[in-house]
Protein backbone atom coordinates (compact mmCIF):
# COMPACT_ATOMS: atom_id res chain seq x y z
CA UNK A 1 0.00 0.00 0.00
CA UNK A 2 2.79 2.29 1.08
CA UNK A 3 4.32 1.32 -2.20
CA UNK A 4 1.37 2.35 -4.57
CA UNK A 5 1.16 5.57 -2.47
CA UNK A 6 4.53 6.34 -3.44
CA UNK A 7 4.39 5.33 -7.02
CA UNK A 8 0.88 7.91 -6.97
CA UNK A 9 3.24 10.57 -5.68
CA UNK A 10 5.67 10.05 -8.24
CA UNK A 11 3.86 10.23 -11.06
CA UNK A 12 1.69 13.51 -10.24
CA UNK A 13 4.70 15.03 -8.31
CA UNK A 14 7.75 14.62 -10.92
CA UNK A 15 5.44 16.66 -13.53
CA UNK A 16 4.39 19.14 -11.27
CA UNK A 17 7.44 19.81 -9.99
CA UNK A 18 9.31 19.83 -13.03
CA UNK A 19 6.43 22.21 -14.83
CA UNK A 20 4.46 23.20 -13.16
CA UNK A 21 5.87 24.84 -9.99
CA UNK A 22 8.35 26.89 -12.49
CA UNK A 23 5.53 28.16 -14.46
CA UNK A 24 3.16 29.01 -11.13
CA UNK A 25 6.61 30.58 -10.06
CA UNK A 26 7.49 32.50 -13.69
CA UNK A 27 3.65 33.82 -13.17
CA UNK A 28 4.70 34.96 -9.59
CA UNK A 29 7.86 36.74 -10.29
CA UNK A 30 5.73 39.03 -12.82
CA UNK A 31 4.52 40.71 -9.02
CA UNK A 32 7.90 40.86 -7.61
CA UNK A 33 10.13 43.63 -8.31
CA UNK A 34 14.26 44.43 -8.40
CA UNK A 35 16.11 45.54 -5.05
CA UNK A 36 19.92 45.65 -6.71
CA UNK A 37 20.36 42.32 -7.89
CA UNK A 38 18.10 40.22 -6.53
CA UNK A 39 14.50 39.66 -6.58
CA UNK A 40 12.32 41.22 -3.80
CA UNK A 41 9.12 38.88 -3.05
CA UNK A 42 7.15 42.26 -2.25
CA UNK A 43 3.87 41.77 -4.46
CA UNK A 44 3.45 44.91 -7.02
CA UNK A 45 1.75 45.68 -10.36
CA UNK A 46 4.15 48.03 -11.28
CA UNK A 47 5.59 45.77 -13.92
CA UNK A 48 2.09 45.94 -15.38
CA UNK A 49 1.60 49.36 -15.10
CA UNK A 50 5.27 50.24 -16.90
CA UNK A 51 4.22 48.02 -19.66
CA UNK A 52 0.53 49.50 -20.46
CA UNK A 53 1.64 53.33 -19.84
CA UNK A 54 4.34 53.09 -22.30
CA UNK A 55 3.05 53.34 -25.49
CA UNK A 56 6.42 51.89 -27.07
CA UNK A 57 6.30 48.65 -25.57
CA UNK A 58 2.47 48.52 -26.95
CA UNK A 59 3.84 49.01 -30.22
CA UNK A 60 6.23 46.56 -30.57
CA UNK A 61 3.62 44.07 -29.34
CA UNK A 62 1.21 44.56 -31.14
CA UNK A 63 3.64 44.93 -33.83
CA UNK A 64 4.89 41.37 -33.34
CA UNK A 65 1.48 40.12 -32.79
CA UNK A 66 0.76 41.17 -36.79
CA UNK A 67 4.22 39.71 -37.98
CA UNK A 68 3.54 36.63 -36.71
CA UNK A 69 0.24 36.50 -38.14
CA UNK A 70 1.79 37.24 -41.50
CA UNK A 71 4.36 34.46 -41.03
CA UNK A 72 1.67 32.24 -40.08
CA UNK A 73 -0.27 32.86 -43.06
CA UNK A 74 2.51 32.22 -44.79
CA UNK A 75 2.92 28.95 -43.79
CA UNK A 76 -0.44 28.03 -43.80
CA UNK A 77 -0.77 28.85 -47.43
CA UNK A 78 2.58 27.25 -49.12
CA UNK A 79 2.26 24.68 -46.45
CA UNK A 80 -0.82 23.90 -47.64
CA UNK A 81 0.05 23.79 -51.41
CA UNK A 82 2.79 21.21 -50.88
CA UNK A 83 1.24 19.30 -48.36
CA UNK A 84 -1.99 18.60 -51.13
CA UNK A 85 0.58 17.98 -53.53
CA UNK A 86 2.24 14.93 -51.13
CA UNK A 87 -1.36 14.25 -50.50
CA UNK A 88 -2.44 13.23 -53.69
CA UNK A 89 0.94 11.40 -54.75
CA UNK A 90 0.66 7.77 -54.72
CA UNK A 91 3.68 5.49 -53.44
CA UNK A 92 7.04 5.65 -52.76
CA UNK A 93 7.10 9.48 -54.04
CA UNK A 94 4.97 10.33 -51.20
CA UNK A 95 6.97 8.75 -48.50
CA UNK A 96 10.16 10.58 -50.16
CA UNK A 97 8.73 13.87 -50.39
CA UNK A 98 7.03 14.12 -46.78
CA UNK A 99 10.58 13.16 -45.78
CA UNK A 100 11.93 16.00 -47.39
CA UNK A 101 9.45 18.76 -46.18
CA UNK A 102 10.44 16.73 -42.45
CA UNK A 103 13.98 16.77 -42.35
CA UNK A 104 14.21 20.67 -42.63
CA UNK A 105 12.38 20.72 -39.02
CA UNK A 106 15.77 18.69 -37.48
CA UNK A 107 17.83 21.48 -39.09
CA UNK A 108 19.80 23.13 -36.17
CA UNK A 109 17.98 26.62 -35.71
CA UNK A 110 20.93 28.61 -35.36
CA UNK A 111 21.81 26.95 -38.63
CA UNK A 112 18.92 28.82 -40.57
CA UNK A 113 19.42 31.84 -38.85
CA UNK A 114 23.22 31.96 -39.85
CA UNK A 115 21.88 31.18 -43.35
CA UNK A 116 19.58 33.61 -43.57
CA UNK A 117 21.61 36.32 -42.67
CA UNK A 118 24.00 35.58 -45.46
CA UNK A 119 21.10 35.35 -47.97
CA UNK A 120 19.43 38.54 -46.75
CA UNK A 121 22.61 40.44 -46.25
CA UNK A 122 23.45 44.16 -48.33
CA UNK A 123 26.36 42.47 -50.11
CA UNK A 124 23.82 38.88 -49.66
CA UNK A 125 22.98 36.09 -52.05
CA UNK A 126 19.26 37.49 -52.66
CA UNK A 127 20.82 41.30 -53.35
CA UNK A 128 23.93 39.71 -55.31
CA UNK A 129 21.08 37.72 -57.45
CA UNK A 130 18.53 40.71 -57.77
CA UNK A 131 21.58 42.65 -59.17
CA UNK A 132 22.81 39.58 -61.35
CA UNK A 133 19.24 38.99 -63.16
CA UNK A 134 18.86 43.08 -63.85
CA UNK A 135 15.81 43.35 -61.74
CA UNK A 136 17.93 45.68 -59.46
CA UNK A 137 20.24 48.46 -60.25
CA UNK A 138 22.26 48.21 -57.44
CA UNK A 139 21.88 46.28 -54.02
CA UNK A 140 18.47 47.19 -52.04
CA UNK A 141 18.28 47.90 -48.27
CA UNK A 142 14.64 46.65 -47.91
CA UNK A 143 15.29 43.17 -46.28
CA UNK A 144 18.26 44.37 -44.81
CA UNK A 145 18.58 44.20 -40.66
CA UNK A 146 14.79 45.42 -40.51
CA UNK A 147 11.46 43.81 -39.97
CA UNK A 148 10.72 42.77 -43.21
CA UNK A 149 14.06 40.98 -42.77
CA UNK A 150 12.55 39.33 -39.75
CA UNK A 151 9.59 38.42 -41.86
CA UNK A 152 11.45 36.55 -44.87
CA UNK A 153 13.69 34.84 -42.07
CA UNK A 154 11.27 33.48 -39.73
CA UNK A 155 8.81 32.48 -42.27
CA UNK A 156 11.84 30.23 -43.96
CA UNK A 157 12.42 29.14 -40.63
CA UNK A 158 8.94 28.40 -39.31
CA UNK A 159 7.42 27.04 -42.71
CA UNK A 160 8.01 23.22 -42.15
CA UNK A 161 6.65 22.95 -38.94
CA UNK A 162 3.15 24.17 -41.19
CA UNK A 163 3.36 21.42 -43.79
CA UNK A 164 3.43 18.18 -41.42
CA UNK A 165 0.30 18.78 -39.06
CA UNK A 166 -1.76 20.13 -42.61
CA UNK A 167 -0.70 17.14 -44.28
CA UNK A 168 -1.96 14.90 -41.26
CA UNK A 169 -4.96 16.87 -41.21
CA UNK A 170 -5.61 16.02 -45.52
CA UNK A 171 -4.42 12.38 -44.05
CA UNK A 172 -7.72 12.23 -41.75
CA UNK A 173 -10.18 12.63 -44.80
CA UNK A 174 -11.43 9.17 -45.59
CA UNK A 175 -11.15 8.19 -48.78
CA UNK A 176 -14.31 6.68 -49.18
CA UNK A 177 -15.52 10.77 -49.31
CA UNK A 178 -13.38 11.83 -52.13
CA UNK A 179 -14.41 9.05 -54.03
CA UNK A 180 -18.29 9.08 -53.54
CA UNK A 181 -17.47 13.05 -54.77
CA UNK A 182 -16.50 11.83 -58.03
CA UNK A 183 -18.44 8.59 -58.44
CA UNK A 184 -21.40 11.53 -57.74
CA UNK A 185 -20.11 13.24 -61.33
CA UNK A 186 -17.83 15.98 -59.41
CA UNK A 187 -15.20 17.06 -61.26
CA UNK A 188 -11.74 17.19 -59.54
CA UNK A 189 -11.41 20.68 -58.73
CA UNK A 190 -15.00 20.78 -57.38
CA UNK A 191 -13.96 17.58 -55.20
CA UNK A 192 -11.06 19.99 -53.90
CA UNK A 193 -13.40 23.00 -53.07
CA UNK A 194 -16.69 21.17 -51.74
CA UNK A 195 -15.06 17.82 -49.76
CA UNK A 196 -11.20 18.21 -48.95
CA UNK A 197 -10.89 21.89 -48.48
CA UNK A 198 -13.45 22.44 -45.91
CA UNK A 199 -12.73 19.18 -44.15
CA UNK A 200 -8.76 19.93 -43.89
CA UNK A 201 -9.17 23.60 -43.06
CA UNK A 202 -9.67 23.63 -39.50
CA UNK A 203 -6.71 21.56 -38.77
CA UNK A 204 -4.66 23.03 -41.41
CA UNK A 205 -5.69 26.42 -39.80
CA UNK A 206 -4.40 24.94 -35.71
CA UNK A 207 -1.15 24.43 -38.10
CA UNK A 208 -0.65 28.10 -39.07
CA UNK A 209 -1.22 29.12 -35.70
CA UNK A 210 1.40 26.63 -34.05
CA UNK A 211 3.69 28.62 -36.79
CA UNK A 212 2.53 31.99 -35.33
CA UNK A 213 2.93 31.09 -31.79
CA UNK A 214 6.70 29.60 -32.53
CA UNK A 215 7.56 33.31 -34.41
CA UNK A 216 5.60 35.02 -31.36
CA UNK A 217 8.05 33.91 -29.10
CA UNK A 218 11.23 33.71 -30.94
CA UNK A 219 14.25 35.82 -30.15
CA UNK A 220 17.04 35.00 -31.88
CA UNK A 221 15.69 35.68 -35.33
CA UNK A 222 15.00 39.22 -35.18
CA UNK A 223 18.32 39.79 -32.88
CA UNK A 224 20.34 38.09 -35.94
CA UNK A 225 18.68 39.44 -38.99
CA UNK A 226 16.98 42.37 -37.35
CA UNK A 227 19.19 44.82 -36.62
CA UNK A 228 17.92 47.93 -34.72
CA UNK A 229 14.79 48.37 -37.05
CA UNK A 230 13.95 44.57 -36.59
CA UNK A 231 13.01 44.71 -32.48
CA UNK A 232 10.42 42.40 -32.03
CA UNK A 233 8.53 41.43 -28.05
CA UNK A 234 10.56 38.32 -27.79
CA UNK A 235 13.71 40.56 -27.75
CA UNK A 236 12.35 43.20 -25.75
CA UNK A 237 11.43 40.05 -22.68
CA UNK A 238 15.00 38.58 -23.52
CA UNK A 239 16.69 41.93 -23.05
CA UNK A 240 15.36 42.31 -19.63
CA UNK A 241 17.04 38.71 -18.45
CA UNK A 242 20.51 40.19 -20.44
CA UNK A 243 21.71 42.87 -20.23
CA UNK A 244 18.86 45.53 -18.49
CA UNK A 245 18.75 42.70 -15.87
CA UNK A 246 14.94 42.91 -14.55
CA UNK A 247 13.80 40.04 -14.32
CA UNK A 248 10.33 40.83 -12.60
CA UNK A 249 9.56 43.26 -15.52
CA UNK A 250 10.59 40.44 -17.99
CA UNK A 251 8.47 38.66 -16.69
CA UNK A 252 5.29 40.10 -17.01
CA UNK A 253 5.97 41.07 -20.69
CA UNK A 254 6.06 37.52 -20.94
CA UNK A 255 2.52 37.07 -19.43
CA UNK A 256 1.38 39.81 -21.67
CA UNK A 257 2.70 37.22 -24.11
CA UNK A 258 1.41 34.43 -22.85
CA UNK A 259 -2.07 36.16 -22.79
CA UNK A 260 -1.77 35.82 -26.66
CA UNK A 261 -0.95 32.65 -27.29
CA UNK A 262 -3.72 31.72 -25.04
CA UNK A 263 -5.93 33.08 -27.39
CA UNK A 264 -4.74 31.83 -30.52
CA UNK A 265 -4.76 28.53 -28.54
CA UNK A 266 -8.48 28.60 -27.48
CA UNK A 267 -9.12 29.70 -30.81
CA UNK A 268 -7.36 26.41 -31.89
CA UNK A 269 -9.36 24.50 -30.01
CA UNK A 270 -12.66 25.79 -31.18
CA UNK A 271 -11.29 25.14 -34.46
CA UNK A 272 -11.21 21.34 -34.10
CA UNK A 273 -14.23 20.92 -31.68
CA UNK A 274 -15.89 22.48 -34.58
CA UNK A 275 -14.09 19.96 -37.04
CA UNK A 276 -15.66 17.22 -34.89
CA UNK A 277 -18.63 17.86 -34.35
CA UNK A 278 -19.94 19.14 -38.01
CA UNK B 1 -8.69 16.21 -65.56
CA UNK B 2 -9.43 18.85 -67.48
CA UNK B 3 -7.07 21.51 -68.96
CA UNK B 4 -7.49 23.92 -66.63
CA UNK B 5 -7.09 21.69 -63.60
CA UNK B 6 -3.95 20.43 -65.18
CA UNK B 7 -2.43 23.82 -65.41
CA UNK B 8 -3.59 24.31 -62.18
CA UNK B 9 -1.50 21.25 -60.72
CA UNK B 10 1.45 22.53 -62.75
CA UNK B 11 1.23 25.89 -61.06
CA UNK B 12 1.07 24.45 -57.76
CA UNK B 13 4.14 22.06 -58.65
CA UNK B 14 6.31 24.90 -59.60
CA UNK B 15 5.37 27.06 -56.53
CA UNK B 16 5.89 23.66 -54.50
CA UNK B 17 9.31 23.60 -55.99
CA UNK B 18 10.05 26.94 -55.02
CA UNK B 19 9.39 26.19 -51.27
CA UNK B 20 11.68 22.99 -51.55
CA UNK B 21 14.42 25.51 -52.73
CA UNK B 22 13.16 27.62 -49.72
CA UNK B 23 13.93 24.78 -47.48
CA UNK B 24 16.74 23.82 -48.41
CA UNK B 25 18.86 26.77 -49.94
CA UNK B 26 20.24 27.83 -46.94
CA UNK B 27 21.85 24.52 -45.95
CA UNK B 28 23.25 23.92 -49.60
CA UNK B 29 24.83 27.16 -49.42
CA UNK B 30 26.27 27.45 -45.80
CA UNK B 31 27.41 24.02 -47.10
CA UNK B 32 29.29 24.79 -50.33
CA UNK B 33 30.65 27.88 -48.31
CA UNK B 34 32.45 25.43 -45.88
CA UNK B 35 34.85 24.10 -49.23
CA UNK B 36 35.96 27.53 -50.09
CA UNK B 37 38.48 30.14 -49.12
CA UNK B 38 36.27 33.84 -48.87
CA UNK B 39 38.22 37.01 -50.86
CA UNK B 40 37.06 39.93 -50.16
CA UNK B 41 32.97 38.81 -49.67
CA UNK B 42 33.57 36.72 -53.21
CA UNK B 43 34.20 33.04 -53.06
CA UNK B 44 37.29 32.23 -54.11
CA UNK B 45 36.21 29.30 -56.68
CA UNK B 46 39.72 27.92 -56.93
CA UNK B 47 40.43 27.11 -53.30
CA UNK B 48 38.77 23.68 -52.46
CA UNK B 49 40.43 22.47 -49.78
CA UNK B 50 39.09 20.63 -46.40
CA UNK B 51 41.07 22.60 -44.62
CA UNK B 52 38.11 24.46 -42.60
CA UNK B 53 36.66 21.03 -41.51
CA UNK B 54 40.41 20.41 -40.26
CA UNK B 55 41.07 23.20 -38.25
CA UNK B 56 37.72 22.69 -36.32
CA UNK B 57 39.09 19.66 -34.91
CA UNK B 58 41.93 21.94 -33.49
CA UNK B 59 39.61 23.81 -31.91
CA UNK B 60 39.40 22.88 -28.02
CA UNK B 61 36.44 25.15 -27.24
CA UNK B 62 34.21 23.79 -30.13
CA UNK B 63 35.24 20.07 -29.49
CA UNK B 64 34.56 20.88 -25.47
CA UNK B 65 30.79 22.51 -26.80
CA UNK B 66 30.29 19.27 -28.59
CA UNK B 67 31.04 17.07 -25.77
CA UNK B 68 28.41 19.15 -23.70
CA UNK B 69 26.08 18.53 -25.94
CA UNK B 70 26.50 15.23 -26.55
CA UNK B 71 26.17 14.64 -22.56
CA UNK B 72 23.57 16.99 -21.93
CA UNK B 73 21.55 15.13 -24.52
CA UNK B 74 22.39 11.27 -23.72
CA UNK B 75 21.71 12.37 -20.19
CA UNK B 76 18.05 14.10 -20.49
CA UNK B 77 17.03 11.75 -23.38
CA UNK B 78 17.46 8.91 -20.74
CA UNK B 79 15.91 10.36 -18.34
CA UNK B 80 13.30 11.42 -20.11
CA UNK B 81 12.66 8.12 -21.48
CA UNK B 82 12.58 6.27 -17.97
CA UNK B 83 10.04 8.73 -17.35
CA UNK B 84 8.00 8.95 -19.99
CA UNK B 85 7.56 5.06 -20.10
CA UNK B 86 6.85 5.18 -16.17
CA UNK B 87 4.20 7.93 -16.84
CA UNK B 88 2.76 6.32 -19.78
CA UNK B 89 2.61 2.83 -18.16
CA UNK B 90 0.87 4.10 -14.86
CA UNK B 91 -1.77 6.10 -16.85
CA UNK B 92 -2.46 2.94 -19.47
CA UNK B 93 -2.91 0.35 -16.41
CA UNK B 94 -6.54 1.18 -14.53
CA UNK B 95 -8.70 4.06 -14.46
CA UNK B 96 -6.50 7.08 -13.46
CA UNK B 97 -8.40 10.22 -12.81
CA UNK B 98 -5.24 12.15 -13.12
CA UNK B 99 -4.55 11.78 -16.49
CA UNK B 100 -5.67 14.64 -18.09
CA UNK B 101 -3.82 16.62 -15.44
CA UNK B 102 -0.30 14.82 -16.39
CA UNK B 103 -1.08 15.06 -19.93
CA UNK B 104 -1.83 18.61 -19.78
CA UNK B 105 0.84 19.97 -18.27
CA UNK B 106 3.95 17.96 -19.76
CA UNK B 107 2.08 18.71 -23.15
CA UNK B 108 2.70 22.63 -22.07
CA UNK B 109 6.44 22.98 -22.56
CA UNK B 110 5.48 21.49 -26.08
CA UNK B 111 2.51 23.74 -26.74
CA UNK B 112 3.70 26.91 -25.55
CA UNK B 113 6.81 28.96 -27.12
CA UNK B 114 10.25 28.24 -25.61
CA UNK B 115 11.04 31.55 -24.16
CA UNK B 116 7.95 31.19 -21.28
CA UNK B 117 9.43 27.44 -20.25
CA UNK B 118 12.96 29.05 -20.32
CA UNK B 119 12.30 32.05 -17.63
CA UNK B 120 9.91 29.81 -15.93
CA UNK B 121 12.75 27.39 -15.01
CA UNK B 122 15.09 29.97 -14.71
CA UNK B 123 13.24 31.45 -11.92
CA UNK B 124 12.70 28.41 -10.05
CA UNK B 125 16.25 27.77 -10.50
CA UNK B 126 17.34 30.91 -8.82
CA UNK B 127 14.12 30.25 -6.10
CA UNK B 128 15.94 27.35 -4.86
CA UNK B 129 19.24 28.58 -5.49
CA UNK B 130 20.88 26.28 -8.12
CA UNK B 131 23.52 27.70 -10.05
CA UNK B 132 23.44 27.38 -14.21
CA UNK B 133 25.39 24.58 -15.48
CA UNK B 134 25.19 21.64 -17.27
CA UNK B 135 22.56 19.88 -14.95
CA UNK B 136 20.35 22.98 -15.41
CA UNK B 137 20.23 22.65 -19.04
CA UNK B 138 19.46 18.70 -18.96
CA UNK B 139 16.92 19.51 -16.50
CA UNK B 140 15.66 22.20 -19.41
CA UNK B 141 15.94 19.32 -21.99
CA UNK B 142 13.81 16.74 -20.17
CA UNK B 143 11.57 18.99 -19.78
CA UNK B 144 11.23 20.05 -23.12
CA UNK B 145 11.45 16.26 -25.11
CA UNK B 146 9.40 14.49 -22.24
CA UNK B 147 5.98 14.99 -24.08
CA UNK B 148 7.26 13.75 -27.06
CA UNK B 149 8.18 10.14 -25.95
CA UNK B 150 5.02 9.74 -23.80
CA UNK B 151 3.00 10.66 -27.07
CA UNK B 152 5.10 7.41 -28.93
CA UNK B 153 4.73 5.10 -26.09
CA UNK B 154 1.27 5.80 -25.32
CA UNK B 155 0.56 5.67 -28.51
CA UNK B 156 1.78 2.13 -29.27
CA UNK B 157 0.44 1.07 -25.32
CA UNK B 158 -3.21 2.10 -26.37
CA UNK B 159 -2.84 -0.59 -29.05
CA UNK B 160 -1.60 -3.41 -26.83
CA UNK B 161 -4.50 -5.21 -25.72
CA UNK B 162 -5.83 -4.71 -22.08
CA UNK B 163 -6.20 -9.33 -22.81
CA UNK B 164 -2.35 -9.73 -22.86
CA UNK B 165 -1.79 -7.83 -19.31
CA UNK B 166 -4.90 -10.21 -17.99
CA UNK B 167 -3.52 -13.12 -19.10
CA UNK B 168 0.25 -12.86 -18.11
CA UNK B 169 -1.78 -11.72 -14.30
CA UNK B 170 -3.80 -15.27 -14.84
CA UNK B 171 -0.66 -17.26 -15.68
CA UNK B 172 0.77 -15.79 -12.06
CA UNK B 173 3.59 -13.40 -13.39
CA UNK B 174 3.74 -10.50 -10.91
CA UNK B 175 3.08 -6.63 -12.13
CA UNK B 176 6.69 -6.57 -12.54
CA UNK B 177 7.38 -9.24 -14.43
CA UNK B 178 4.35 -8.64 -16.54
CA UNK B 179 5.67 -5.31 -17.48
CA UNK B 180 9.41 -6.90 -17.82
CA UNK B 181 8.26 -9.52 -20.52
CA UNK B 182 5.09 -8.66 -21.61
CA UNK B 183 4.96 -5.05 -22.03
CA UNK B 184 8.54 -3.88 -22.60
CA UNK B 185 9.44 -5.45 -25.56
CA UNK B 186 6.51 -4.50 -27.55
CA UNK B 187 7.35 -1.35 -26.40
CA UNK B 188 10.87 -1.20 -27.80
CA UNK B 189 10.33 -0.10 -30.89
CA UNK B 190 8.19 3.20 -30.02
CA UNK B 191 11.15 3.47 -27.46
CA UNK B 192 14.09 3.79 -29.68
CA UNK B 193 11.47 6.13 -32.01
CA UNK B 194 10.81 8.66 -29.26
CA UNK B 195 14.50 8.66 -28.07
CA UNK B 196 15.74 9.50 -31.18
CA UNK B 197 13.27 12.43 -31.91
CA UNK B 198 14.39 13.63 -28.43
CA UNK B 199 17.53 13.47 -29.42
CA UNK B 200 17.28 15.37 -32.35
CA UNK B 201 15.68 17.82 -30.43
CA UNK B 202 17.89 18.30 -27.15
CA UNK B 203 20.50 18.28 -29.83
CA UNK B 204 19.40 22.05 -31.65
CA UNK B 205 17.83 23.07 -28.21
CA UNK B 206 18.59 26.72 -27.99
CA UNK B 207 15.83 29.08 -26.91
CA UNK B 208 15.19 27.47 -23.74
CA UNK B 209 18.81 26.75 -23.76
CA UNK B 210 19.88 30.17 -23.51
CA UNK B 211 18.09 30.81 -20.31
CA UNK B 212 20.14 28.13 -18.32
CA UNK B 213 23.11 27.63 -19.53
CA UNK B 214 26.18 28.69 -16.96
CA UNK B 215 29.77 29.48 -18.34
CA UNK B 216 29.99 25.91 -20.21
CA UNK B 217 28.11 26.09 -23.36
CA UNK B 218 26.32 23.54 -25.68
CA UNK B 219 27.07 23.61 -29.18
CA UNK B 220 24.32 25.87 -29.91
CA UNK B 221 25.19 28.46 -28.29
CA UNK B 222 29.12 28.24 -29.20
CA UNK B 223 27.92 28.58 -32.66
CA UNK B 224 25.60 31.72 -31.74
CA UNK B 225 28.88 32.90 -30.21
CA UNK B 226 30.96 32.40 -32.77
CA UNK B 227 28.11 33.80 -35.36
CA UNK B 228 27.84 37.07 -33.88
CA UNK B 229 31.89 38.24 -34.36
CA UNK B 230 31.12 37.20 -38.49
CA UNK B 231 31.25 34.57 -41.20
CA UNK B 232 34.11 32.42 -41.41
CA UNK B 233 34.46 29.42 -43.41
CA UNK B 234 35.31 27.14 -40.21
CA UNK B 235 31.98 28.02 -38.71
CA UNK B 236 30.30 26.70 -42.25
CA UNK B 237 32.30 23.70 -41.77
CA UNK B 238 31.09 23.22 -38.16
CA UNK B 239 27.52 23.98 -38.99
CA UNK B 240 27.85 21.75 -42.41
CA UNK B 241 29.18 18.89 -39.96
CA UNK B 242 25.62 19.58 -37.06
CA UNK B 243 23.46 19.78 -40.72
CA UNK B 244 24.57 16.09 -41.26
CA UNK B 245 24.75 14.83 -37.91
CA UNK B 246 20.78 16.36 -36.99
CA UNK B 247 20.03 15.02 -40.10
CA UNK B 248 21.29 11.86 -39.80
CA UNK B 249 19.38 11.55 -37.05
CA UNK B 250 16.44 12.58 -38.14
CA UNK B 251 16.12 9.94 -40.80
CA UNK B 252 16.38 7.23 -38.83
CA UNK B 253 14.09 8.17 -36.88
CA UNK B 254 11.77 8.80 -39.52
CA UNK B 255 12.62 5.63 -40.82
CA UNK B 256 12.39 4.04 -37.29
CA UNK B 257 8.43 5.41 -37.15
CA UNK B 258 7.58 4.16 -40.29
CA UNK B 259 8.78 0.70 -39.52
CA UNK B 260 7.07 0.53 -36.37
CA UNK B 261 3.84 1.90 -38.14
CA UNK B 262 4.31 -1.09 -40.61
CA UNK B 263 4.91 -3.48 -37.80
CA UNK B 264 1.61 -2.29 -36.87
CA UNK B 265 -0.41 -2.61 -39.48
CA UNK B 266 0.79 -6.05 -39.85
Amino acid sequence: MIRWSLVRLAVYGIPTLLILCPMGLFLLSSFWSMSGNKMSHSWTLANYRAFFANASYWGIYLQTIKLAGIVALFGLVSGYIVAYLIWRQRGPLRYMLLLFSVIPLAMNYIVKIYAMRGILGFNGVLNSALVWSGLLAKPSTMFVFNQTAVLIAMAVIYLPFAILPIFLSLERIPHSLVEASADLGAPPGQTFRRVVLPLSLPGSVVGGLFVMVLSLGDFLTPQMVGGSQGFTFGRAIWSQFGMAFNWPFGAALAVMLLLAIAIILIAARLLTRYRRTS
Amino acid sequence: MTRSERITIAVLWVFASFVFVLLYGPAVLVATLSFFDMDRGQIAWGSFSLAHYASLLENKSILAALGNTLMVAFTSVAIATILALGLAYYMRTGERRGRAYVEFIIFLPFVLPAIITGISLLVAFREVGVDRGLTTIAIGHIVVVIAIIYRMVMVRLEALETSQLEASADLGATQFQTFRLVVVPQLASAMVTGALLAFTISFDETLVTFFLAGSDPTLPLRLWAMMRVGFSPEINALVTIVLLGTMVLATLGALSLRRGIAKERA
